[in-house]
């Protein structure tokens, strides 16, 4: 079952050196028991793809086409009341941030137990039991004494153990983990991936993981979906991206891992960098660092998939057939 | 625990800043809390009798601050005066606590258009020092004890508002807020449990400093005449009508003045006190 489509979304902010789309024809699925990986660079859309799922933009931006859809419902244009009942109850979010995830002033215990009350009108007391749960269950040592502490008192490992029972407090269909182990000790970052794993097995959760780490994705995603400057520029299984992939952008990312394998003397680099977003080219974004740009990537390609039923699609002139021709005509 | 070998600095003496100020300040406002609130109790005299044959006495047991022109016992008014002068004051500060904190807050945390407007607004009133807008308010209100609290609460209102604010202002942005959102938790519910609590600290110390402000504002204000009307006691009107007799029985004017000059100094000790214990920067 699908949990999240999105369906070519765009998101629009309004800047004062006019409107520029920060995320431009993004489509995807996540199903049921699903871990989508969305991977690119700082400023790709990452986050505002995260924030337009939520309802959470900022003022500056708009959902100005496409739908977002939960389940069967779409809710890019639901009001805000009936945001707030989604959020934490049918879609949770992890943080990239422990250390202020968490209100200092509060124990972790009843921060904990405030989704439960607030979205599924437990009593204190219910709430306090199913808050010792959900801390039993991310693997809080003696979670009944730990209910009273504060979150100073743990250590940035368990807080975002704290931060993930917050997230999955409610039984949401879909999590959303904005770069969860970025903050973490390499050997934390493990434990911390095998928990929502372990989690997401149990609940059957569709999960959207957000990350720059190309060692995660392979480790933990099923999918991926790699964004450049706002475009979903390729789509595949995890398989098929780190032995195919497809797009210039997709193939220059896995050309920079460092490998065991092979003697190396320089580490692979992109040259130039993310363009400004108010400088987005208006074809293909990758044009000026892409070693195969074309008169034709002046325009934006369409989304080609590669072979019936494999739902790898990229989104690059290179695979369109005759596509320079017909575009330069 | 157990004795260890290792050399470990022994356990300062934690000691909390201003503390003895609090306790003397506390200790001043609680008797004189007390002392107004069972005047009918504690005064030997009723204040508003008058008695031609007692006028302008020296203290003695019987009067022991003295009688007035109008034989009335100094010490039972200067106690019924207190009931007005605390009860004005602490009105006034509640009033302008409450309403300064809460417009306060949603000032910060919504921003805007709104906020733009009466932050200027509260600028303005600021710009006014304090007795001349008490003075205004007076004057455009007219007198009586209710519209003194209102005129004090509107003078008092600044110092609450711009602290809230800039609370607000702060906390809004912070990541756990962020989180709240994303939990999916009502603007109400995050002001309300979120960010009033992290505020109400502050506010409770500024109010206890602009407690003795207010005493001072509501003194003033009844010196020049714009206090509760007469008969009626007041700290700051007794040493009005002290006034007309000061160089024959300066007694009159210097005892509700000493009056007065407790209650701030208990209130003062008492707010600064409060404010050294819960600066971090302050603890040693």
């Amino acid at each position: 079952m699908t949990v999240l489509t999105i369906e070519n979304l765009r998101t629009t902010l309004r800047l004062d050196s006019g409107d520029c789309d920060a995320l431009r024809e993004v489509s995807f699925s996540v199903d049921e028991g699903e871990t989508l990986a969305i991977v690119g660079e700082s400023g790709c859309g990452k986050s505002m793809l995260a924030m337009s799922i939520m309802g959470l933009l900022p003022s500056i931006a708009t959902i100005s086409e496409g739908h977002v859809v939960l389940g069967s419902r779409a809710i890019e244009a639901e009001p805000e009341a009936a945001m707030e009942k989604v959020r934490g109850a049918e879609i949770g979010m992890v943080f990239q941030e422990p250390m202020t995830a968490l209100n200092p002033v509060f124990t972790v215990g009843s921060q904990i137990a405030e989704p439960l009350r607030d979205h599924l009108g437990l009593s204190r007391a219910e709430a306090r039991k199913t808050a010792i749960d959900l801390m039993e269950r991310v693997r809080i040592p003696s979670a009944a004494s730990r209910y009273d502490s504060y979150p100073h008192e743990f250590s940035g490992g368990m807080r975002q153990r704290v931060v993930i029972a917050l997230a999955i407090a409610c039984r949401p269909k879909l999590l959303i983990a904005d770069e969860p182990t970025t903050a973490l000790d390499v050997t934390v970052q493990r434990q911390i991936l095998d928990l929502l794993d372990t989690l997401q097995d149990q609940e059957k959760m569709g999960m959207l993981l957000i990350t720059h780490n190309l060692a995660i994705v392979a480790g933990h995603a099923d999918r991926v979906v790699v964004m450049y400057g706002g475009d979903v520029v390729e789509q595949a299984t995890v398989r098929d991206l780190f032995r195919s992939p497809a797009h210039p952008y997709a193939r220059a990312l896995l050309a920079s891992l460092p490998r065991v394998d092979r003697d190396l003397s320089e580490l692979a680099s992109i040259p130039g960098r993310v363009p400004p977003l108010a400088k987005l080219p208006d074809g293909c974004r990758f044009i000026d660092r892409c070693p195969h740009a074309m008169d034709v990537c002046g325009k934006m390609p369409p989304a080609v998939e590669l072979g019936q039923g494999t739902r790898h699609t990229v989104r690059c002139w290179l695979h369109v057939e005759g596509g320079s021709d017909a575009a330069v005509g | 625990m157990t004795n260890t070998t290792t050399a470990v600095a022994p356990a300062r003496k934690r000691h909390t800043p201003g503390r003895a100020a609090i306790i003397i300040g506390a200790t001043i406002v609680g008797i004189v809390l007390l002392a107004a609130i069972f005047a009918p109790l504690i005064a030997p005299h009723d204040p508003y009798a008058q008695s031609m044959l007692a006028r302008f006495r020296p203290p003695s047991a019987e009067y022991w601050l003295g009688t007035d022109r109008f034989g009335r016992d100094t010490f039972s008014r200067i106690l019924f005066g207190l009931r007005i002068t605390l009860w004005t004051a602490l009105a006034s500060t509640a009033l302008a606590m409450v309403a300064g904190t809460s417009v306060g807050i949603l000032s910060g945390y919504y921003g805007g258009r709104v906020d733009r407007w009466v932050s200027a607004a509260n600028d303005l009133l600021m710009s006014f020092p304090q007795m001349v807008a008490g003075i205004i308010i007076v004057a455009l209100l007219g007198p009586g004890v209710t519209n003194l609290i209102i005129a004090i609460a509107i003078t008092a209102f600044p110092a609450f508002y711009r602290m809230a604010r800039s609370a607000a202002l702060a906390l809004r942005d912070r990541e756990y807020i962020d989180a709240c959102r994303v939990l999916g938790y009502s603007d109400v519910r995050i002001v309300a449990r979120h960010i009033l609590p992290e505020t109400l600290d502050d506010m409770i110390i500024i109010a206890t400093l602009w407690l003795a402000t207010a005493v001072r504002t509501e003194s003033s204000l009844a010196f020049i005449g714009l206090g509760a009307p007469p008969p009626a006691a007041t700290l700051g009107g007794l040493v009005r009508e002290g006034f007309d007799n000061l160089l024959d029985y300066p007694g009159l004017a210097i005892w509700p003045s000493l009056a007065i000059l407790i209650v701030m100094i208990g209130l003062n000790l008492m707010g600064d006190g409060l404010r050294d214990a819960n600066d971090p920067r302050a603890s040693s």
